[in-house]
């Protein structure tokens, strides 16, 4: 179920490093049915410029409190208007919308790679995850501080990289998934991040038979599947043509489109 | 207090209210079930069907533009016969009046979609969208010359017996002679507007934005356009009107039946709101009740025949 929530309250605004926020609001029947890997669609303004909503991923949920919390990078008009929002203000939020992870999965080892505002939905799946199977992060971003909110959001097992080296290895996220994947076979792998690093993530995977699946990302209009707007190009495993990024994804098997 | 008569007749279409989804935003219906019942509607009209099926172009397709959406959909479809078995029965359960929106790149794909349609126990009406950019005659779009415009009406009409709303270009020079050109050759009722061709160049990249260069424009900033070509058209026409382009709110509808619609249609507006469609039926309700407006119809073409 799909639900629009004109008004939910929003409990918390936080700013962290490299111009990233945690946000989150009340809106008990999204944080019950969200799934990890699925997103809420956001009006940032009642008037019309911007004149379409913001997908976000959900990050974090709060079921009991009935709270849903998003991490995000300011980045344009929409992001810049939400991360002026405070405590008691409202939003206009519709959730949960998507094709999350799939979950279906318990006692194994599973690989988590993210790269800066891509770590945000692979947070919400180790929450998810973590009880029944070992896994391991492999987490990248530009310095220490912008790694910061993982620690405040997630206690699992982390491996960093930073391109200043502030923290961790200096360098790629997929030097670690490499040096790792060197020592042990795991089940599964979950990637979000920007498109050259889910490129390299897939290339590994591939040659080491490990089944990924990839958060995408595209520009969308309605964000329920009615505009056939947010389109990506289908993958080796399908015939020609296009698949819906808001809908059958943004989650999809690495050869359900083509990254390469 | 009142209870205004909200409904209009529409070619023959009998709508409870006059409120319509716009062709493309909608999908075949089955996307805002879990906002609102499609029953809430007046009519229900679908994304575009042509013969085949249509993979559509690549992306990227669409472009926020202030106040608007460029979008290069490409009449992406599954193909009339795909849709006559996988989605025209979903809607077999539902009262509202579904309205097939149909597209070709010549006169026989048109007359093919239009005799396979009706066929379907669902479909109660016909939407000949005539904008449609590549076309047989020397690439000229049907929908800009009023000659070619008639042409692809009159075949149709002799393959169907459903009502026939024609869905006019804003890209024309006259859209009143257009307008004629199509009542003249026997059309029902007609639908406007449809997107404005536009474009958006990224500055960084220094290519144009859409991967189909242009696009159509659509959202609140073509309102102005489409309420004075509802204005233009429907005083020059004796068949209903159907007005669309940048609705978002009922004040925006009431204004499309002032210049003369007798129903609206909402498209990108249903992306900002997903109850878009059945807030503006409320709020129109709610204008006649305030205003002691007995029917809707009472308000059609109001502006121009009281000044
Ligand atoms: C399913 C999904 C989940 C997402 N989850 C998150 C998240 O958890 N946290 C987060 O910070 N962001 C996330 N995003 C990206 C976010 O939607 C965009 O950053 C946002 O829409 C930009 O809006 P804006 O108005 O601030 O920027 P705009 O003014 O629209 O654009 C500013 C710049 O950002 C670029 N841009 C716009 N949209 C996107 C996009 N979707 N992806 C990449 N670049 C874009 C534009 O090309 C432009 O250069 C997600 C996107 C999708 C599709
Ligand atoms: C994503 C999208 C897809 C569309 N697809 C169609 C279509 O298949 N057939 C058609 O006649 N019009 C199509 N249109 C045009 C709309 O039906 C409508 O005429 C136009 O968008 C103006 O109305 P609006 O401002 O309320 O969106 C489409 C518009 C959008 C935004
Ligand atoms: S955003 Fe409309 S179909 Fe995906």
């Amino acid at each position: 179920m799909k639900y629009h929530i004109p008004q939910a309250l929003v409990t918390g605004q936080e700013k962290k490093a490299e111009s990233t926020y945690l946000l989150s609001f009340h809106a008990p029947e999204i944080a019950k049915d969200a799934q990890p890997g699925q997103f809420v669609h956001i009006k940032t303004i009642e008037a019309y410029d911007p004149l379409l909503r913001r997908p976000i991923s959900i990050c974090y949920v709060d079921r009991e409190k009935g709270l849903v919390v998003l991490w995000y990078q300011v980045v344009g008009k929409g992001t810049k208007l939400l991360s002026s929002l405070k405590t008691g203000d409202s939003i206009d939020v519709i959730g949960p919308l998507g094709r999350g992870f799939d979950t279906a999965i318990s006692g194994e080892k599973i690989y988590l790679i993210g790269g800066g505002i891509g770590i945000a939905p692979l947070i919400f799946l180790a929450q998810s995850l973590k009880e029944e199977n070992n896994i391991t992060a492999f987490f990248g971003g530009k310095n220490k501080e912008q790694l910061l909110p993982v620690n405040q959001l997630t206690s699992i097992n982390c491996e960093l990289a930073t391109e200043d080296g502030s923290i961790g290895h200096q360098g790629f996220v997929t030097d670690l998934l490499l040096r790792r994947l060197a020592l042990e076979k795991p089940a599964r792998a979950y990637a979000c991040g920007p498109n050259g690093m889910l490129e390299q993530t897939a290339l590994i995977t591939r040659k080491h038979n490990l089944p990924l699946q990839v958060s995408l990302e595209s520009v969308m209009a309605c964000g329920v599947g009615a505009c056939l707007g947010c389109t990506c190009e289908k993958g080796s495993s399908g015939e020609e043509g296009w698949v819906k990024v808001c809908k059958e994804g943004p989650v999809f098997w690495e050869d359900e489109v083509k990254l390469l | 207090m009142i209870k205004p008569d909200m409904s209009v007749d529409i070619g023959g279409i009998r709508m409870q209210n006059p409120v319509m989804t716009a062709s493309g935003t909608f999908g075949f219906g089955e996307v805002y079930e879990d906002f609102f019942s499609a029953d809430e509607l007046g009519a229900l009209v679908v994304k575009g069907v042509t013969p085949e099926a249509r993979i559509g172009n690549p992306p990227s397709r669409l472009v926020e533009t202030p106040a608007g959406l460029l979008n290069a959909i490409g009449l992406e479809n599954p193909g009339v016969e795909a849709v006559l078995k996988d989605y025209l029965p979903h809607l077999k359960g539902y009262s509202v009046p579904v309205i097939v929106n149909i597209a070709g790149n010549t006169i026989e794909d048109y007359c093919l979609v239009a005799e396979r349609l009706s066929s379907s126990e669902v479909v109660k009406g016909l939407e000949i969208n005539i904008s449609c950019p590549n076309v047989k005659a020397g690439g000229m779009a049907f929908g800009s010359h009023p000659d070619m415009a008639a042409q692809v009406v009159r075949a149709v009409r002799k393959n169907t017996k459903l009502p026939l709303i024609v869905k006019l270009s804003p890209n024309v020079t006259s859209i009143v002679e257009m307008a004629l050109a199509v009542e003249e050759a026997g059309a029902d009722a007609i639908s406007l507007i449809n997107t404005l061709l536009g474009m958006a160049i990224d500055i960084e990249t220094r290519r144009p934005r859409l991967a189909n260069i242009v696009g159509g424009l659509s959202g609140p900033a073509v309102k102005p356009v489409a309420v004075r070509m509802v204005w233009q058209v429907a005083q020059h026409v004796k068949i209903p009107v159907i007005g669309l382009g940048g609705i978002i709110t009922a004040e925006d509808a009431l204004e499309f039946i002032m210049a003369g619609a007798t129903a609206v249609a909402i498209g990108t507006g249903q992306f900002l709101n997903p109850r878009c469609c059945p807030d503006v039926v409320k709020g129109i309700f709610e204008y006649c009740q305030n205003n002691n407006i007995k029917r809707i119809g009472d308000l059609t073409g109001i502006a121009w025949k009281e000044a």
